[in-house]
């Protein structure tokens, strides 16, 4: 395949991965805000249990990053 | 560029990196227990050794008794130590190792096989090796691809996140090479500590998810010798 092609190729999955990652941390960042704030006690708590859940979430993205290097990997610039 | 550097085998940047970083752990636990370690009112040094294990003997607290802690608290304080180290180190101003040696895939695929057996060997260590091997296959014997998912899932989210930024900080020092670096190097200080503290947590709920069964036993044992490990840390 043309290189210049693969190249554009590898930009579809990052892109859409990253924007679908960032959307689904907003809502965690969001609600784990909301619940410091109501609730400083646990704030610790809710702190590691949204790291957790942010981490699983940039997985996925990490994932569509991977494919976007092995893709990338393939084009002599 | 990143394809030739998996395809060509180890770097040796990130063999000597990985070397340089285990050094300076080595150095600065020497450094931190020079002073004669004591059950009294501790020093400066050995305060800031207490401190960062206390947030791991937490950790490992919450899944069982001091057999456990004993354990599991220097197996998830190596994995964060080490990987915050091996992470940070191309920030040194050395001029050939700035390559951070976790931004290599097999190093973090080798992270991960060591967290992800280290769980199965606690565990059968503390719940017997019959009941781990048979918790691989049952209930649903497709929990063995659970632990080959693990292992992938822990080892390409590190290397995603240090090779994406150092990448990222590659492409913009080839364009602007003055200043704009500094900031993105500031920037990588999150995801160096948030990835550490991300691997190390996730090692540490498939470890309390391998050891539950013995928790109820243990708290038993635990609650006729109260407070002698300090305060409970919630």
């Amino acid at each position: 395949m043309e290189p210049v092609l693969l190249a554009l190729i590898a930009v579809i999955p990052i892109s859409i991965g990253a924007a679908v990652a960032a959307l689904s941390m907003r809502w965690i960042s969001t609600a784990a805000i909301e619940g410091m704030t109501r609730q400083p006690d646990i704030a610790s708590q809710l702190f590691t249990a949204m790291l957790i859940g942010m981490a699983l979430i940039e997985a996925l993205c990490i994932y569509c990053l991977v494919v976007a290097l092995m893709l990338a990997g393939n084009v002599s610039l | 560029m990143e394809g030739e550097a998996l395809q060509e085998g180890l770097p040796y940047v990130v063999v000597i990196n990985l070397t340089l970083a285990s050094l300076l752990l080595i150095a600065l636990g020497a450094w931190l227990a020079r002073d004669v370690l004591t059950t009294g009112v501790p020093g400066k040094r050995q305060n800031f050794a207490e401190w960062v294990m206390d947030f791991f003997v937490g950790k490992a607290r919450g899944m069982g008794g001091r057999r456990v802690v004993a354990a599991v608290a220097p197996f998830l304080a190596t994995c964060f130590l080490l990987i915050i180290v091996a992470n940070s180190i191309a920030m040194l101003p050395i001029p050939i190792l700035n390559y951070p040696p976790t931004a290599f895939f097999g190093v973090t695929l080798g992270l991960a096989l060591c967290a992800v057996l280290g769980t199965l060997v606690l565990s059968g260590v503390f719940n017997g090796i019959a009941r781990t091997l048979k918790h691989l296959v049952w209930p649903n014997p497709l929990q063995i691809i659970s632990e080959i998912t693990d292992v992938l899932s822990l080892s390409l989210r590190l290397f995603g996140n240090i090779a994406g930024e150092y990448l990222t900080l590659v492409l913009v020092t080839s364009i602007i090479a003055i200043g704009i670096p500094l900031i993105l190097h500031m920037l990588g200080l999150i995801p160096t500590f948030v990835q550490a503290f991300v691997f190390t947590l996730l090692t540490a709920s498939y470890l309390a998810a391998a050891i539950h069964r013995q928790e109820e036993r243990e708290k038993d044992l635990e609650e006729e010798t109260p407070g002698a490990a300090g305060a409970e840390s919630s």
